[in-house]
């Protein structure tokens, strides 16, 4: 039945995976492809002809021995491939050859195989262990396993042209660099937008190492039952790395489209844009100051020094007033014009040389201060317009115009063109939009496309749009976009992000206009690009300024170090906002140490998380259960799983309940008893029918116990009782998977499931958990 | 894929799926505070989506099970298991079907199917499913056949036949070293290597010995009456991660006179690796049997039987050294000299004649001697001449002393 276009899928994720080892760890990264069913294969087995490769293999035990006559040599078991394979050890060299197939062409094969066997690679490395023993001490060294070139198992990435659908299993030698298949469209190999902690590392963590002289001797490993030879394997992974597959296409710096925006801003830039504020602000400006943050009034404000020669204003009474900024010369000002709560939550610990700035800044009246350009925070719009919605384009490529032209999400121009708007784009799951709204809203404050680079000033405001939109834009997953527009925010520690840079504007205002949560997530961005030693790094800048508030505040101190006086509710007020900061930064670190794999930190993390959220103790003690059980390191598991029994007796309601159960189930799976586990998935649901996480697992547990119908019916329940709730990806994903397993008709089902989730979901759904590209 | 028609039609389809253990869905956290412009939204999200910790949405590691989403690697020593599902697309009752999986190895054909019995008929969009386990025993290419017959209503037979290719990896590199010591005791260091992708958690190594041996593993200390492992907190390995594991083997009694004069190879025992992966995947392997050569003693053995750790500086001390001879058939005649060194200094008289003796058997021998230096000495400069073959046999560097002044009171 070899269809090809069954093999095609597979192997088209070669690609892609290669560009994406260069640059990006994407969460959902370790995926490399949609199709988990094994592509089909028409080889027809010609019988024996596999019999006579690996005979002589027996006989391994007797000529390794020889090898380990010298103690203090480096020895090894010499594997090498059979005669009529001459080829190099690849695996050892190239950096990526990932679980590489060496194609072997049955001898019976059909006529039309022959393309398959390319010269120089395709025929199956056949592996005997060395006749040639090395017994000779003396030139032992070099001979560790990995050792020479020809000696050892090759393993070969197979290059056999595509088309064909050939190999079951291609997917794996996903970053090699070597033969690539062009044929298919890009949209076939899309990765599932699940996200796995667990699977593969990057690929060169798996070269072998290098040659060590110290004395050891490999060792032939095999299966106790068997008694055939085994050989090592230099499999590399596959680059555990994929952009995000929708990147591509938005990343063009459309100019042209550019101009649309701005042209439709200019007609409502000095009206709807400037009234609104933010109403979560509170008192973020006082009142009769208000109209001086409006982005209409500030860019003609020459109040702001901006550029490095630009004079600052004559002094005003006002600014004498400023001059408080280093000290606390006058406290009744500062509390006149600062509120404690914006005080408490805009604290932060500015570098040396931005305090540097900030305080001439403030005593700059009869002064001018030069601020080098390179020090000014200039942020623009780098792309205009993301917005698209992946569920109509696949209404219409799939369903037809009739169906797409059902599908009405809000687009940017839909809602109102404030606040409001944006919160309902977001709330409704319209994120493209949303992305696409803010940047409108930042064009109106001069910051819009092609703005990057220019002199600007900030506001409060203005920097809530940006984290609203650099937000947005992480949770869809377009990682390489948010990089781009943070850049010019540095480390979000210039003096123009300070309050105190705009005296004039916030008079008496201290702290930073950069949000607590923009920080975490400039930090975290890194980790989503595949650097999360650079988000630790940040993690930690964040983390000690938290400490040094915390700090300041209990030596009697405002957060900035200052000798303000602070109320004693007040003070209370802040340490627990900044313990709760505290709490935050922390447990960003324990995911991105959970996704560098340093699980013993992130495991440490994750347990000082509960000193600053004690009521989330359990959670957290689960979740460092499920680390332990993802490890394999069942026994540690089940203690955490335990402890989480203790704290929770103390709780009463069904929560605790519900937990203690589901860690009960995941712990029969990790001692592979699915049937337990369904028990326990189904317990949950007694206790509470619509637990959409235990209905799925319990739905994935039946399919291991061979309940593919039973498992479907499940889950389709679970979507049609529930769908505000679960049209999850994950959900729709498992769905999707079972549907291809179920019959060759799962298209159709898949296009029902479309219809679904055109109905509800917002522009930001991540299409490909549908498989349907 | 399924969409395309199969070149002959059939009636059934076929499809396979391997089930490696599923994983856990990761979110990625997006949270803000209340006086920020998303006030309580970003994180109303959070909690909107069921993928994330009820009350913890932070945490990145969910509950949800996803299923796998490809093949991923397969190595040596782990289960292969696989969902089979045949479905009838048609819209006519098929009968007697016959599904058969077999797994082709490179060295032999196994049957999988966990029954060989035929169906008697599958209704239209009905399913047979099948899951079968292997545990992988050999390295390098295996082909999952799949091969289903059935009889449509017609009458006519049909039968098709699907391959699934998969490539079984080596999950450990394994490398041995072993130390004699002065008795006749071996050391075991293996040197266990994760060479997969993924970490892997080491359920258990432990070394089965021969029938010589018996054998104490040194992979943990008694701290407070209870066993800690050496290995710390950390009880996984990252790929690429090598941990080093001791192993002490004594020969048992009636051997151990044999072994101090074996020559030549000897078989050790083999270890045993027990591992576990994502979710409890479990593998399992062992070494082909350690073998290791006996030191190579030459004809005339010098071993200490007894010698002091720690000695007084300047004052005499015994040690009491065996003489075996290793030759096969050759009695010798030997005379013992004692030259000093540097710091040792032996005391007694130097060229005397042991006598004969006879081949595999021994003598011992109490001599005394003094250092003249503190610290640790090596104790060195005996020589063995067996008169008839005019052949000197020197041994020097036999054993380190612990060297203190007399000032120092000794401990133990």
């Amino acid at each position: 039945m070899g269809d090809a276009p069954g093999a095609e899928q597979s192997l088209t994720t070669e690609p892609r995976l290669a560009e994406g080892g260069a640059g990006s760890i994407a969460p959902e990264a370790p995926q490399q492809e949609p199709g988990l069913l094994y592509q089909e294969e028409t080889i027809d087995l010609g019988g024996d002809e596999f019999g006579s490769e690996e005979n002589e293999a027996v006989s391994d035990d007797s000529n390794n021995f020889a090898d380990k006559l010298s103690e203090h040599m480096m020895e090894s078991v010499l594997i090498s491939d059979s005669p009529n394979n001459s080829e190099d050890d690849t695996g050892d060299l190239g950096g990526d050859l990932g679980g590489a197939q060496d194609v072997r062409e049955p001898a019976g094969g059909s006529a039309d195989r022959s393309p398959d066997s390319v010269p120089g690679q395709g025929k199956g490395a056949a592996d005997t262990p060395s006749p040639d023993s090395e017994s000779d001490a003396d030139k032992a060294p070099k001979g560790v396993s990995e050792g020479t070139p020809g000696d050892r198992v090759a393993l070969k990435a197979d290059p056999e042209p595509e088309g064909k659908g050939l190999p079951a299993c291609e997917h794996e030698d996903a970053g090699e660099p070597g033969p690539r298949h062009q044929g298919p469209p890009p949209p076939k190999d899309t990765p599932v937008p699940v996200c796995t902690i667990f699977s593969q590392a990057p690929a060169a963590a798996a070269q072998p190492s290098p040659f060590l002289q110290d004395g050891f001797e490999s060792q032939m490993v095999k299966s106790p039952s068997f008694s055939g030879p085994s050989r090592p394997a230099s499999g590399t992974p596959p680059p555990a790395v994929q952009p995000s597959p929708s990147l591509s296409t938005f990343f063009g710096e459309t100019a042209s489209a550019s101009s649309l925006a701005s042209d439709f801003f200019d007609s409502f830039t000095t009206s709807a844009f400037i009234s609104v504020s933010n109403p979560h602000a509170g008192t973020a400006v006082p009142g009769q100051l208000s109209p001086l943050a409006s982005p209409g009034t500030e860019s003609s404000e020459p109040a702001v020094p901006t550029a490095s020669l630009e004079t600052p204003p004559s002094p005003k009474p006002f600014s004498q007033i400023q001059a408080v900024f280093a000290g606390s010369e006058d406290p009744f000002a500062t509390a006149l014009s600062m509120s404690e709560m914006d005080r408490r939550s805009d604290a932060w610990l500015p570098g040396e040389a931005t305090r540097d700035v900030l305080v001439s800044v403030a005593t700059q009246q009869y002064r001018t201060v030069f601020v080098d350009k390179e020090n000014l925070t200039m942020p623009g719009l780098k792309f205009d317009n993301i917005q698209g919605d992946a569920v109509k384009d696949l209404l219409l490529r799939f369903l037809g115009e009739k169906a797409a032209a059902r599908r009405t999400v809000a687009d940017a121009s839909a809602v109102e063109q404030s606040f409001v708007g944006l919160k309902q784009l977001i709330s409704s799951r319209n994120w493209r939009a949303a992305v696409d709204l803010c940047g409108r809203l930042l064009t109106a404050h001069g910051q819009g496309y092609g703005k990057s680079g220019l002199p600007t000033s900030h506001t409060a405001d203005s920097l809530q749009l940006w984290f609203v939109r650099l937000a947005l834009l992480v949770k869809l997953g377009l990682f390489q976009n948010a990089e781009l527009e943070f850049e010019p925010f540095g480390s979000l520690d210039q003096p123009d992000l300070y309050y105190e840079y705009y005296p004039h504007v916030y008079p008496g205002r201290r702290g930073s206009m950069v949000p607590f949560s923009m920080r975490i997530l400039h930090a975290e961005l890194q980790q989503y690009l595949g650097n999360p030693q650079e988000s630790l790094d940040r993690l930690h800048r964040v983390k000690a300024v938290c400490s040094q508030i915390l700090a300041h505040l209990e030596q009697g101190l405002a957060e900035d170090g200052s000798m303000s006086s602070i109320s004693p509710e007040n003070r209370q007020a802040s340490v627990q906002l900044w313990r709760s900061r505290l709490g935050r930064v922390t447990c960003s670190m324990a995911n991105c140490l959970l996704l560098m794999k340093d699980y013993v930190l992130a495991v440490d993390a994750y347990r000082s998380v509960t000193q600053f959220h004690p009521e989330q103790e359990p959670q957290l003690l689960s979740g460092i259960g499920r680390i332990f059980l993802q490890i394999g390191d069942i026994k540690t598991a089940e203690k955490y799983f335990q402890d989480v029994e203790k704290v929770t007796q103390k709780l009463d309601g069904p929560q605790g309940k519900t937990m203690v159960l589901m860690n009960r189930a995941f712990l029969h799976l990790g001692q592979n008893n699915f049937a337990e586990a369904h028990r326990f998935f189904t317990e949950i649901l007694r206790i509470d029918p619509t637990n959409a996480v235990a209905n799925n697992n319990a739905a994935v547990c039946l399919l291991y116990l061979g309940r593919l119908k039973d498992s479907l019916r499940q889950l389709e329940a679970l979507v049609q009782q529930e769908p505000g709730h679960c049209l999850h990806e994950s959900v729709l994903f498992n769905l999707t998977t079972m549907y291809e397993l179920e019959s060759s008709r799962s298209a159709q089902k898949k296009q029902a499931l479309l219809e679904a989730v055109a109905g509800r979901e917002g522009d930001s759904f991540n299409t490909q958990c549908l498989k349907l590209a | 894929m399924e969409v395309n028609p199969p070149k002959q039609e059939h009636l059934l389809a076929l499809k396979v799926m391997r089930l490696t253990k599923p994983t856990l869905f990761t979110n990625i956290p997006v949270t803000c505070e209340e006086k920020d412009l998303p006030g309580d939204l970003f994180n109303q999200l959070m909690r909107d989506d069921p993928s994330t910790v009820n009350g913890a949405e932070i945490l990145m590691l969910g509950e949800m099970l996803t299923l796998p989403q490809n093949f991923g690697n397969i190595f040596l020593g782990e289960t292969f298991s696989s969902y089979i599902s045949v479905h009838n697309d048609s819209n006519q009752v098929v009968k007697d079907i016959l599904v058969k999986a077999d797994l082709q190895t490179s060295s032999q054909r196994l049957n999988l199917s966990a029954s060989n019995a035929a169906v008697a008929e599958l209704k239209p969009d009905c399913c047979i499913d099948d899951v079968i386990h292997h545990e992988v025993k050999e390295i390098g290419t295996h082909i999952l056949v799949c091969a289903v017959s059935y009889t449509t209503q017609g009458g006519e037979k049909m039968y098709f036949r699907k391959f699934f290719k998969f490539q079984v990896l080596k999950p450990l590199d394994v490398k041995t070293k072993f130390y004699n010591a002065e008795t006749d005791e071996v050391f075991l260091e293996a040197q266990i290597q994760n060479i997969t992708t993924s970490p892997m958690f080491m359920e258990k190594v432990s070394l089965e010995p021969s029938i010589m041996y018996n054998v104490a593993e040194l992979n943990s200390v008694n701290q407070a009456g209870e066993c800690v492992t050496t290995f710390g907190s950390r009880t996984y390995l990252q790929p690429m991660d090598t941990r080093q594991y001791l192993y002490c083997l004594k020969p048992k009694k009636e051997f151990a006179e044999k072994a101090g004069i074996i020559k030549g190879v000897t078989v050790i025992g083999k270890l045993d690796i027990v591992w576990k992966t994502n979710l409890g995947e479990r593998g399992r392997l062992q070494t082909s049997q350690l073998q290791r050569m006996a030191p190579g003693y030459g004809d005339v053995r010098l071993s200490l039987e007894a010698i002091p750790d720690t000695v007084i500086l300047e004052e005499p001390f015994h040690i009491t050294c065996k003489i075996t001879n290793c030759s096969s058939e050759r009695t010798m005649d030997l005379v013992l000299e004692m030259c000093n060194t540097n710091s040792i200094h032996w005391c007694g008289i130097s060229g005397r004649q042991l006598g004969k003796l006879h081949p595999s058997s021994s003598l011992c021998l109490a001599l005394t001697l003094l250092s003249s230096v503190q610290g640790l000495q090596s104790v060195s400069g005996l020589r063995l001449t067996d008169t008839f073959l005019k052949r000197t046999y020197e041994y020097d560097d036999i054993a380190q002393v612990c060297v203190v002044s007399s000032a120092t009171k000794v401990e133990s």
